[in-house]
């Protein structure tokens, strides 16, 4: 080893501590950027592989009644390779505890050699070609324990059908399962899916030889548009209820989308991490360079050139990076194999496809040595100024100036002497001080971030039900009915205010923008939904026309006073245009919202309900459970406990980003102060002699972190914000609006985080202070 | 006598600022060093003999006259030549040894001869400088003579033409001064090295061929010593 590589190779030794907290921060930076972004690529990969094995469906047509004749004429449509009829609809499911509402979604599965949606049996066998027996859905088995052989009894048209449970299976359409849009989580112990054979579905609904959803695979997803389109208009006479194409399909667009997040912070929150990392470095190098001004001279002295010795300084920072990148990838290999488990978990896919991606190792020993160069040669530069000759004499003392704030009498005059002295010292470093001020505020800023989410989290859920949604409960039924029916269920229980409404879905078209959605129908007068615009200002529902969520205009283009076609899939009906008389704020899932009475005049039938909402105290769920034709009980103290389980998972996740962040302030509180400690040997010692003790020392150096830590929140607090709208505008999508609502609580929680960290490298830099021998620095000028 | 011009310095001055005041550390200087010879440099602290020698060594420039070594104007030269002049030409022996501290002794000369063309034998400088036994020891656990030993075997391994000596003994007790001056002079006689040793000892000059005094800024006698006595027989 060259000498002077042996040299560097000591001086890490002897700067461990530094050395290591700064690769930390890099390994922790690298490690995210190796397993994010090999578990998205992987979980794409293995979604493709689960999807294409599996046969997704690319196009689902939910239709009243269609037969099957019509469905094999569909073969014929250019651009179709496998087409599919089925019936499936939802009954309640009865179990042991009569309060619990539980839903399944019956679905029939041909006798083909090869389905669309095809099963991927985890247990047991393949479904039977009987009307006794049942395949069912993972999920539901799992938070259910249904076991095979076990019998279960669903509810069809007011009778229970007993069937055997022959097999347990995994599907591609329920990766995630959710009931419908509305659905804020999966609850898979409250809606499951049972497969079931033709001529059961068939018989027990009364659809013989027919089906009432087609199911399509089309041979290029270019022309996904255009089949979609054709089949639309085939299956007019048949009833159109709903058009699904690949892409707006709920499980695929919830996994797809969170691949694309997980993609986004892959690269997001590394690059922040590196920047930390760099600032570090800077200001850890700029100190050895200062400090080693006379070795700098000796080595120009004996002949060595400039670039030899900015290399050399460099190589710290390489050191650093290398040595980060190495465990940093191997971390993020190892995480990236556990990430892509859990994932696959969570998404209930039963197979993974993982590979390891050397690109992104590449990636990151790019990007670090990248940044470690630059931030090295930064910190290095001054090198080149010393003048071997100079450097030999003492360095001149810096000249002592009266900083601003002395000029500033009744600010300046009241503070105490240490103040004084610690105020001077930061306006001194100016540079440094701005570096470690930067580092600080972005650590604050990461610490905003997870509390934020947190709250976010909360909020958003507190806006959707409770502030946007005042009911307690929600019936849907499992047809549509007279608005009769308002009546008769409050002869079953006590309420003190019921409404009723009416959900279709409708695909609304304006130019070539289109969407299919929910529209809700209300009366004009309801108390139990709170528009508001976006400014937070009341709207009441318009007697005409309708309102559109935010995401929902933003989607179709449209602004107050457009019009838009609603397209009428029911038979017998024709397409509407209506105006817009609204754009609401809603945070979860995109609707619009329609007068009832006008909506089922234009729409549907005059009087046709299909579900009620209500506040009520009474025991709705026990008096409720024989009624015919409830197909959902929906309450919102309900879904605040599966909230609540939700909320467990994200205080992990906000506990480990908080640490990350404590980490980054560590690295950097951490070193500034060691370099702090080995650049005032000579100050601290001359205040020894003064009579100052060591504690007095440690006061001082407590005081200047405290001032800069609280100069650092205060200017972190807009990087906070800005962060969080950078992680709201990226979260944000056609389901669901994270609102940027950052409280003072927020920044409060993220302040503590910040001092806490701040406190803990202060904590660790106390024993260094106290192991300083004084009277040597006194005696020592030269290293 | 006939002898070899090495080095020469031609109406040299230099002035430089510190803090707010313009200091004139040199003035008109002007004379030549021969080749093998032990020349001192004498005169009191600001008289601008440190000045003179970080020219000489190419680790400063001049503001003003010219300096030749082997018949090359070295002032002409830019950052990069000076550094190969420095690594190839000039072997420096500072007052504050300034080794590196996390390099054992054999390491540090190696520090040094690694990055010039013809060094001599470490092992072997190292045994004439007396270090053949520690070697392997750290600056911090050797004395100030053995560091400073470690300082001379440093610059004589580059084999140099010139050994530039800033008070070599000024750190060091009377026994140990001798002892580095015995070395010193060993070199010159040995390796015949041309040796130029600035100090404010006026009785380091009794051993040298020629003493050159300064005052101010300025060289005031240069004077031959036909007798220069063994240094182990120098007082101060």
């Amino acid at each position: 080893m060259k000498k002077l590589d042996l040299r560097l190779w000591r001086m890490i030794k002897q700067s461990k501590g530094q050395f290591f907290s700064i690769a930390a921060v890099i390994i922790l930076g690298l490690a995210i950027y190796v397993s994010f972004s090999m578990t998205a690529i992987n979980l794409e990969n293995t979604k493709n592989y689960y999807y294409e094995i599996t046969n997704f469906g690319d196009i689902l047509v939910q239709l009243v009644r269609i037969p099957k004749g019509a469905v094999e004429d569909l073969r014929k449509i250019d651009g179709v390779e496998m087409v599919q009829g089925r019936v499936s609809f939802q009954v309640p499911f009865r179990v042991q505890d009569p309060r619990e509402k539980v839903t399944v979604k019956i679905v029939s599965i041909p006798q083909t050699p090869e389905q669309i949606f095809s099963l991927y049996m985890l247990e047991g066998a393949p479904l039977r070609n009987d009307l006794k027996s049942t395949v069912v859905l993972e999920q539901f088995s799992d938070a259910r324990g249904i076991r095979i052989g076990d019998k279960i009894s669903p509810y069809i048209n007011g009778r229970a059908h007993p069937l055997e449970v022959v097999g347990i299976a995994a599907s591609s359409e329920h990766v995630y399962l959710m009931e419908n849009e509305q659905a804020l989580l999966p609850a898979p112990e409250k809606f499951g899916v049972l497969y079931v054979s033709e001529d059961f579905a068939q018989s027990a609904y009364g659809y013989r030889d027919s089906y009432n959803e087609v199911l399509v695979r089309v041979k290029d997803l270019d022309q996904i548009d255009e089949i979609a389109d054709k089949l639309e208009d085939r299956l007019d006479k048949y009833g159109v209820k709903r058009v699904i194409k690949r892409d707006d399909q709920l499980s695929n667009r919830m996994l797809s989308e969170e691949i694309s997040q997980l993609q986004k912070t892959s690269s997001a929150i590394p690059l922040l991490f590196l920047i930390v990392a760099s600032i570090v470095i800077v200001i850890m190098l700029s100190r050895i360079v200062k400090n080693d001004r006379t070795v700098i001279g000796v080595l120009k002295a004996m002949g060595y050139g400039n670039g030899e010795i900015l290399l050399h300084y460099t190589k710290y920072a390489l050191a650093i990076g290398a040595f980060g990148s190495l465990i940093g990838i191997l971390a993020g290999i190892q995480l990236s194999g556990m990430l892509a488990n859990m994932y696959i978990q969570y998404y209930n896919i039963p197979i993974l496809r993982q590979d390891i991606y050397y690109i992104y190792m590449v990636y990151a020993i790019l990007l670090t040595s990248v940044f470690c160069i630059v931030s090295g040669l930064l910190a290095a530069k001054s090198v080149l100024k010393i003048m071997p000759a100079d450097s030999m004499r003492p360095e001149a003392p810096k000249t002592g100036k009266r900083v601003f704030l002395e000029k500033v009498k009744f600010i300046w005059g009241p503070l105490t002497f240490s103040w004084k002295m610690v105020i001077r010292n930061v306006a001194r470093g100016k540079k440094r001080f701005a570096f470690l001020i930067l580092g600080l505020a972005l650590t604050y800023g990461i610490n905003v971030v997870p509390v934020y989410m947190f709250e976010g989290m909360i909020s958003m859920f507190e806006l959707q039900y409770g502030d946007f949604q005042r009911m307690d409960y929600t019936i849907e039924f499992s047809r549509p009915m007279h608005k009769r029916a308002v009546g008769e269920i409050k002869q079953l229980i006590e309420v003190q205010h019921m409404e009723p409404k009416l959900e279709i879905p409708f695909e609304l078209k304006q130019g070539w923008r289109k969407k299919v959605v929910t529209i809700i129908g209300l009366p004009r007068d309801t108390k139990l939904y709170a528009f508001k615009d976006k400014a937070g200002n009341a709207i009441s529902l318009p007697e005409n026309g309708i309102l559109l969520t935010e995401g929902l205009a933003k989607a179709l283009n449209v602004s107050i006073g457009d019009q838009i076609l609603i397209k009428n899939y029911l038979p017998g009906k024709s397409d509407v245009n209506v105006e817009v008389k609204g754009i609401i704020r809603q945070y979860l899932g995109i609707n619009a919202y329609m007068n009832i009475e006008a909506m089922d005049g234009q729409l549907a039938e005059k009087g046709m309900i299909t579900g009620v909402s209500f506040l009520s105290r009474d025991q709705v769920r026990e008096k409720l459970t024989n009624v015919k034709n409830i197909s959902a009980i929906q309450s919102i103290t309900d879904m605040k406990n599966s909230f609540m389980q939700f909320l467990d998972s994200v205080i992990v996740s906000t506990t480990v980003m908080m640490l990350f962040g404590g980490i980054l302030g560590f690295a950097i509180v951490y070193n500034s102060t060691i370099i702090s400690i080995a650049e005032r040997q000579m100050e601290f010692s001359s205040l020894r002699v003064l009579g100052f003790d060591k504690r007095d020392i440690v006061k001082m150096i407590t005081k200047e972190n405290g001032l800069m830590t609280i100069i650092a929140i205060i200017l972190g607090i807009p990087v906070g914000w800005a962060m969080c709208n950078g992680i709201s505008e990226a979260f944000n999508t056609d389901l669901y609006t994270f609102p940027v609502i950052i409280t003072p609580a927020t920044y409060l929680y993220a302040a503590v985080g910040t001092i806490l960290f701040v406190g803990i490298a202060q904590l660790a830099t106390i024993r260094k202070i106290y192991h300083l021998n004084f009277i040597d620095a006194l005696k020592n000028r030269v290293s | 006598m006939n002898r070899k011009v090495l080095m020469r310095v031609e109406n040299v001055s230099k002035t430089y600022k510190m803090g707010e005041v313009t200091v004139n550390a040199l003035q008109n200087a002007s004379f030549e060093l021969y080749e093998g010879e032990f020349a001192v440099i004498l005169g009191p602290s600001g008289s601008g003999k440190s000045t003179l020698l970080n020219i000489l060594g190419g680790m400063d420039l001049p503001t003003e006259g010219k300096v030749f070594v082997n018949g090359k104007e070295i002032t002409q030269y830019n950052d990069r030549q000076l550094t190969i002049y420095r690594r190839d030409q000039v072997g420096f022996v500072f007052q504050f040894y300034n080794l590196m501290g996390n390099l054992t002794a054999r390491e540090n000369v190696e520090l040094a001869t690694e990055i010039c063309e013809n060094a001599l034998d470490i092992d072997e400088v190292m045994e004439q400088v007396g270090l053949g036994e520690r070697k392997d020891h750290f600056p911090a656990q050797m004395s100030g003579g053995e560091q400073q030993r470690v300082a001379i075997a440093r610059a004589v391994a580059k084999n140099p033409l010139v050994l530039l000596c800033d008070e070599p003994t000024g750190a060091l007790d009377f026994k140990t001064g001798i002892m580095i001056l015995s070395l010193l002079d060993k070199i010159n006689k040995q390796y015949n090295k041309t040796i130029l040793i600035i100090t404010h000892n006026a009785a380091i000059g009794d051993m040298a061929h020629r003493v050159i005094k300064m005052r101010s800024g300025n060289i005031i006698e240069i004077k031959e010593n036909t007798n220069p006595i063994p240094p182990e027989r120098i007082e101060w």
